[in-house]
């Protein structure tokens, strides 16, 4: 009798969650957003959490997309590539209509295998490793640039702009680091300039005063670090503190005032930084619209521009639904590689993007570190 | 000139993992336990020496070097306290429960601890303030070495010298090295051997934790995974000069540094780690009980 009476309950009880899950068409869009919310790339995490807030408010405020409201589910990966295939699944088990991440392409690359298996739209604001769209990922797509691009400006900055002749590259053997660091060596080397030193730090170390004695001994004209800010700070305060004389140049992940805070604003300033142009220098109505917007919200300026990437991932991807009218991922995905063109981003216009996912065009500036420790564009570009 | 500069810089870094390692060889001397908390306690002097020296900078109404002292006694009594709790709290319970489950509890207070900085201070690096670290420096021969270098390489001999003085000359030193000798006998001498426990949890945390907020002084940043890289190596050093043995550790500390260094800037630091870690096997291979480790008959 009560054999028949629990097996009644549990065909009740699966029936009904077979309901609940039908409530989900009508309810809210809900979007991803995967980032680096702890660990050395925090800033960033929260930074692209601040951004994206802020869109989500105001487009749910405006009513919504496709009349329905936007549901932001967060995740945090840590910049670290296990915890990002844990949380990617945990996305897709989310039933999210897109992702926006992640923030470096180390976290990017397990997580994007992940989306496509589920065939989710994945958008990520800030992963510039070329090797991320050469695996035929047809969901994926970037709306910054690519590496190869930033180390032929960074090549081209220091042999036409420096009149660099004795190049050292420094990278930190990440994904993203090493790819800068090898495009870069070697557009330096087509152009005929001596890639006189070449090396890796490794990043969980804290004193890189070792490395920084070779670097100092070895008479280079300028030397390039690829890797993260955390990194780069320290080996800014180090070479003050050894005494050294270089000239550093830094890739565009030591592109915020963190830098400065790590390095110390002495060993900071005459520092130059390949990137693409900050938020306060992009010249575009969208841009100012969005800076405005952004500091009247939390009280503080938008410093890093890979805030402004992923508040443009999610407006590429509340563009191309409102103009699907669909969430379908494929759909989307159809739509911005065929027919999304020239669109007003809030980093500028794009202009589309290739099969492969990249975005087409490209913006590098040259920025110095000023006396202040703001970081002004250089006078002289490429 | 290159090589006396890389010979400082080692000298430096060898010098603060002989810190951290005599907090490790301390504690195995007497409980024959390796206290993976140890690294994170001189983590959590790294952040205890920041809030102490941002409140005492706040009462004092400027950046001043001074500033250190009081603030290195608030993170030796802090850090020295917190090494008892964990001491009575996650390893006395567990002191007739067999060699594992003592290393078991370790590894997790360890990790608690880096989650409670993680949650308490936040995820990002965190910096000392500007003007507390002794700037300026000399060229000597060629090599570059700086106020700060010199005031931590003596800070920590001194330390050092201390702690050695302490246990080779003192009662309370003499009773150490009986209980890390044998426990019973020591209680049947009339020692308290909780309370030399005790002692030995004050000193040696106490040590790791003013050898945090050195060493985070030095570099000027850090976040909650600095006990973690720190701990690791500091544990090698203190294998690799004898585990249990103070003059060990602290050679064993020195070497390490010495090793890393000229093997990062010879080679390259991609290489410096397998260059540490190998010298570390043939060091154990031919000496297995460590530099200066003495043999000693293994109780069954």
């Amino acid at each position: 009798m009560y054999r028949k009476l629990s097996l009644l309950l549990i065909t009740l009880v699966l029936t009904l969650s077979l309901f609940t899950g039908c409530q989900k068409e009508a309810g809210t869009i809900k979007l991803g957003l995967e980032g680096p919310m702890t660990g050395d790339y925090a800033y960033e995490g929260q930074g692209f959490e601040k951004a994206v807030q802020l869109l989500v408010d105001q487009t749910n405020e405006a009513g919504g997309l496709l009349g329905r409201q936007i549901e932001l589910v967060i995740e945090d990966d840590a910049g670290d590539p296990t915890q990002a295939a844990l949380v990617a699944q945990r996305l897709v088990d989310a039933d999210v209509v897109a992702v926006i991440g992640a923030y470096n392409s180390t976290a990017t690359e397990p997580a994007s295998e992940i989306y496509n298996e589920a065939g989710i739209l994945h958008v990520t604001p800030s992963s510039t490793a070329t090797r991320l769209t050469e695996k035929g990922f047809e969901r994926f797509f970037r709306v910054c640039f690519l590496d190869d691009r930033q180390g032929l400006f960074a090549a081209t900055f220091a042999k036409e702009v420096l009149g660099v002749q004795t190049f050292g590259i420094l990278h930190d053997n990440s994904t993203y680091a090493q790819g800068l660091a090898e495009h870069t060596k070697r557009y330096a080397e087509e152009m005929g300039v001596d890639v006189a030193f070449y090396d890796a730090i490794n990043p969980d170390d804290t004193d890189f005063t070792p490395i920084l004695t070779n670097i100092g001994a070895a008479g280079l004209d300028a030397i390039y670090f690829t890797g993260y800010h955390a990194q780069g700070g320290l080996l800014l305060k180090q070479t003050g503190e050894l005494g050294l004389d270089l000239n550093w140049m830094m890739g565009n992940a030591s592109n915020n005032p963190e830098l400065i805070q790590i390095a110390g604003l002495e060993n900071a300033v005459g520092t130059y930084i390949t990137t693409e142009p900050l938020p306060k220098d992009v010249d575009y109505p969208e841009a100012r619209q969005f800076v405005a917007d952004f500091e009247e919200a939390y009280d503080m300026s938008p410093d890093s521009v890979w805030w402004m990437m992923a508040a443009e991932a999610f407006n590429v991807i509340r563009y191309a639904i409102e103009q699907t009218e669909s969430t379908d991922s494929e759909v989307l995905a159809d739509f911005l590689h065929n027919e999304a063109k020239d669109i007003n981003g809030i980093t500028g216009p794009i202009l589309g993007w290739d099969e492969k996912g990249d975005r087409l065009g490209t913006i590098h500036l040259a920025y110095i570190i000023g006396e202040n420790g703001d970081f002004i564009v250089n006078p002289e570009q490429p | 000139m290159q090589f006396l500069q890389q010979m400082i810089n080692g000298i430096t870094i060898g010098a603060f993992y002989s810190l951290v390692a005599l907090g490790y060889t301390m504690v195995y001397g007497v409980l024959k336990l390796i206290n993976f908390a140890h690294g994170d306690l001189f983590m959590w002097g790294a952040y205890v020496g920041l809030t102490g020296l941002n409140i005492i900078l706040a009462l004092i109404a400027q950046t001043s070097p001074w500033a250190i002292l009081p603030s290195v006694i608030v993170v030796m009594v802090t850090v020295a306290l917190a090494g008892v709790a964990v001491e009575r709290v996650a390893y006395r319970p567990l002191r007739k429960a067999g060699r594992l489950a003592p290393v078991i509890s370790a590894l997790g207070v360890a990790f608690i601890l880096q989650s409670l900085a993680r949650n308490i201070y936040g995820a990002s690096y965190k910096t000392y303030p500007n003007g507390v670290a002794l700037s300026g420096g000399t060229t000597l021969g060629g090599a570059r070495i700086s106020v700060m270098q010199v005031a931590v390489l003596a800070i920590s001999f001194l330390l050092m010298g201390f702690l050695y003085l302490f246990v080779q000359r003192t009662r309370i030193g003499t009773a150490m090295r009986a209980v890390s000798l044998d426990h019973d006998t020591s209680r049947l001498m009339g020692i308290d051997v909780n309370r030399i426990i005790a002692i030995v949890f004050l000193i040696g945390p106490g040590l790791g934790g003013v050898a945090g907020m050195i060493v985070a002084l030095y570099y000027g940043s850090f976040d909650f995974t600095l006990g973690w890289s720190f701990g690791l190596k500091a544990f090698i050093a203190a294998i690799m000069g004898g585990i249990g043995n103070i003059p060990g550790a602290m050679m064993g500390g020195m070497i390490l540094g010495i090793i890393e260094t000229l093997g990062s800037g010879y080679l390259s630091p991609q290489w410096k780690d397998v260059i540490a870690y190998v010298i570390l096997i043939l060091i154990l291979i031919f000496r297995p009980t460590g530099l200066l480790g003495e043999r000693v008959a293994e109780k069954l």
